[in-house]
């Protein structure tokens, strides 16, 4: 097991404690605000704000690293940061409605889901730009995305139809949809791309998909509003955040049952970062204009920092590792 | 001092907003299925709570004046009624919700189409790296812009007979008071939000981070209908669009009628009107109203309508009468 997630980490090549800098700073997309707002980890305060474009919700490393890209859906475009500092590199417009977004493990696909719009935009990477494929009516309400290690599947939530569907990068047309429930939301998949977890945002749970069937294998109860996935990085537990019940329940992905919840949190718990040292887990709170920390050994929410409205994606370079090909 | 002020003010709104939307709205969403609008819905909650204020601050602040310095005597106030109906409709935002179902997948669709075909736009932010990229510049930017544009479709309100009838609506008032703005009719309001939207798709967006600025220009509408004497001024009327510049615009015989189909169209600022030679600053008190209302023989009789149902219903058949040929005159001639 350990060989495979290496492989798929290097496959990945997403960001390791290795790229820590002495200036990284937490960076929080606050999407009602049309900026983001960088924390200094050790100190947990504030240390400023960057202006970015309207509506960021999703960030995401490139593959080298580099670059922190900020997905500004309302504005069409993206921002490359740096990701340690938040300073901004570079913009590139005409990305339509890139609500959420995330490269294919070999990296030679970059993949948008437009919520507004209802599609989802294909491009080819080359290491350094993105170039439009197609793109791919989807309805209704695309909204997050996961691959398939094959490096030829694209999987992505339909909040208002509530299904999955999965997109073939190649050839760039949709392979397959799957009913699953009310409000799919966050997308996340098992090592050895066996199941694909689905949180459920109209419901109170997990669903579990088998994609090679294209089967509803379960659904694991875990609060109301289940909405988005971060593995834990010790080979075992997967986290998801529940928006409603504002918990966050901790998920066995070996055994696919819920070991645990995380509660006495702030309304809306969201995206959700781990420290390098896999002891605090970062949550946006949503509706609660914070970010919480939440101390792994005893569950606990230490505590909270106040930013700005809406309060979306998370990121720290100096992070335990997502494993591939679950984008962050 | 302001900014504290400011940061205190939406303190206090989001801190509502977090409490109305986790403990009522939220699970109302959750239990008929509609999670898929939650997070438009928890922003657009934000803007109900400010609309809500509005109207307590407003009322706070303009009824005593009304009370204690009244421009006019009423034996009661219960053609208002109608209004504050009105207003709570408006700031309640419930005529955005039906804009949202309406048109928002409408204009989602072009906004698409232009990025596609490369229809240029305007991206105000953009202009002047450093100087228009700051939230207060390109809020004025847009503030004028779509002031501007407010004054436009103002005169064509006037201008085209089928939509005066529906701006009748607002002009058939005849005790202006600080409920007044937001007595439109529905078909304009949505109308209106449609013209904005699209203006919005060729300059962006309207920063919603605005919140204390867009209820302050709310606001600034509120005193132009106050019932109050409110003197702003030889200097200060020629900058903002004073109550009395306002009153001219609801006056019989001068705000909607002559060759430019009335005066004072200005919404925030008066420079359109002076640019554009609309602007009247005569300051003589007349009846507000419009002249087909009046018992003849200065009118017809013609009745607007005394509750919000029958004004919205009335529009509708002014508008029968007028395609089928039988239309109260536009224009006409300015006394």
């Amino acid at each position: 097991m350990k060989t495979t997630l290496a492989a798929a980490l290097l496959m990945g090549g997403l960001a390791w404690g290795a790229f820590a800098h002495a200036d990284d700073k937490v960076i929080v997309l606050d999407s009602g605000e049309a900026k983001l707002s960088l924390i200094d980890e050790a100190s947990r305060t504030v240390v400023g704000t960057e202006p970015t474009g309207k509506e960021p919700h999703h960030l995401m490393i490139t593959p080298d690293g580099k670059s922190l890209i900020v997905a500004d859906s309302v504005s069409n475009d993206l921002m490359f940061l740096d990701p340690h500092t938040g300073k901004v590199q570079r913009r590139v417009e005409d990305i339509e409605d890139p609500y959420q977004l995330g490269f294919s493990p070999d990296h030679k696909w970059f993949v948008t889901a437009g919520l507004r719009l209802d599609r989802v935009d294909i491009y080819r990477y080359n290491g350094q730009d993105v170039t439009l494929a197609k793109r791919i009516p989807l309805a209704k309400t695309p909204s997050h995305i996961t691959f398939a290690s094959d490096n030829k599947t694209a999987f992505v939530t339909l909040q208002d139809t509530g299904e999955v569907a999965a997109i073939d990068l190649p050839t760039q047309t949709v392979l397959w949809k799957l009913h699953v429930g009310n409000t799919p939301a966050g997308l996340w998949m098992t090592p050895g791309d066996k199941y694909l977890l689905v949180g459920m945002t109209g419901e109170d749970n997990v669903a579990v998909v088998d994609w090679h069937n294209r089967t509803l294998v379960k659904k694991i109860q875990t609060g109301r509003g289940a909405h988005n996935f971060r593995n834990l990085d010790d080979g075992k537990h997967v986290v998801v955040s529940n928006r409603v019940e504002s918990t966050i329940s901790i998920i066995d992905y070996t055994t696919l049952t819920k070991v645990g919840d995380i509660t006495g949190l702030r309304p809306g718990p969201d995206d959700m970062e781990l420290s390098a040292d896999k002891r605090y887990l970062w949550v946006t709170f949503r509706f609660a204009k914070h970010v919480g920390i939440i101390d792994l050994n005893t569950r606990q929410l230490i505590d909270t920092i106040a930013v700005g409205r809406s309060p979306h994606g998370i990121y720290f370079a100096n992070s335990a590792p997502v494993y591939a090909p679950n984008p962050d | 001092m302001i900014d504290t002020l400011i940061s205190q003010a939406d303190n206090l709104v989001s801190w509502l907003q977090t409490l109305v939307y986790v403990d009522v709205v939220q699970p109302i969403f959750y239990k008929v299925g509609l999670m898929g609008y939650d997070e438009d819905t928890y922003d657009a909650l934000y803007w109900v709570i400010v609309g809500v204020l509005e109207i307590v601050v407003m009322y706070a602040i303009l009824r005593p004046l009304e009370a204690l310095r009244p421009l006019e005597s009423w034996g009661d106030r219960k053609a208002l009624r109608a209004d504050v109906w009105y207003t709570w409709i408006a700031k309640l935002g419930i005529i955005n919700i039906a804009f949202f179902f309406l048109l928002t997948p409408l204009f989602n669709h072009w906004q698409s189409l232009m990025a596609i075909y490369n229809v240029p736009n305007i991206d105000v932010d953009s202009l002047w790296p450093g100087v228009t990229d700051r939230p207060l510049v390109s809020f004025l930017i847009y503030l004028a812009v779509l002031d501007f544009a407010g004054y436009w479709y103002h005169r064509w309100q006037h201008r085209f007979g089928v939509w005066w009838e529906l701006h009748a609506v607002h002009h058939s008032q005849q005790q202006m008071s600080l409920w007044c703005d937001d007595r439109n009719h529905f078909l304009d309001d949505i109308i209106q939000a449609a013209f904005f939207a699209g203006i919005s798709l060729f300059i962006g967006v309207q920063p919603s981070q605005f919140v204390v600025l867009v209820a302050v220009s709310n606001f600034m509408q509120s005193v132009q209908h106050v019932n109050a004497r409110l003197e702003l001024g030889w200097l200060l009327e020629r900058i903002v669009v004073s109550p009395a510049f306002h009153r001219r615009h609801h006056a019989v015989g001068y705000g909607h009628e002559g060759t430019r189909y009335g005066c004072n169209f200005g919404v925030l600022f008066p420079w359109w009107d002076m640019m554009f030679r609309t602007a009247s600053w005569n300051k003589a008190h007349e009846p507000t109203g419009i002249r087909d209302q009046l018992p003849a023989p200065h009118g017809n009789g013609v009745s607007y309508g005394e509750g919000l149902l029958a004004q919205q219903w009335l529009a509708l058949v002014r508008i029968a009468r007028r395609l089928a040929g039988k239309g109260y005159p536009m224009g006409g001639t300015a006394r």
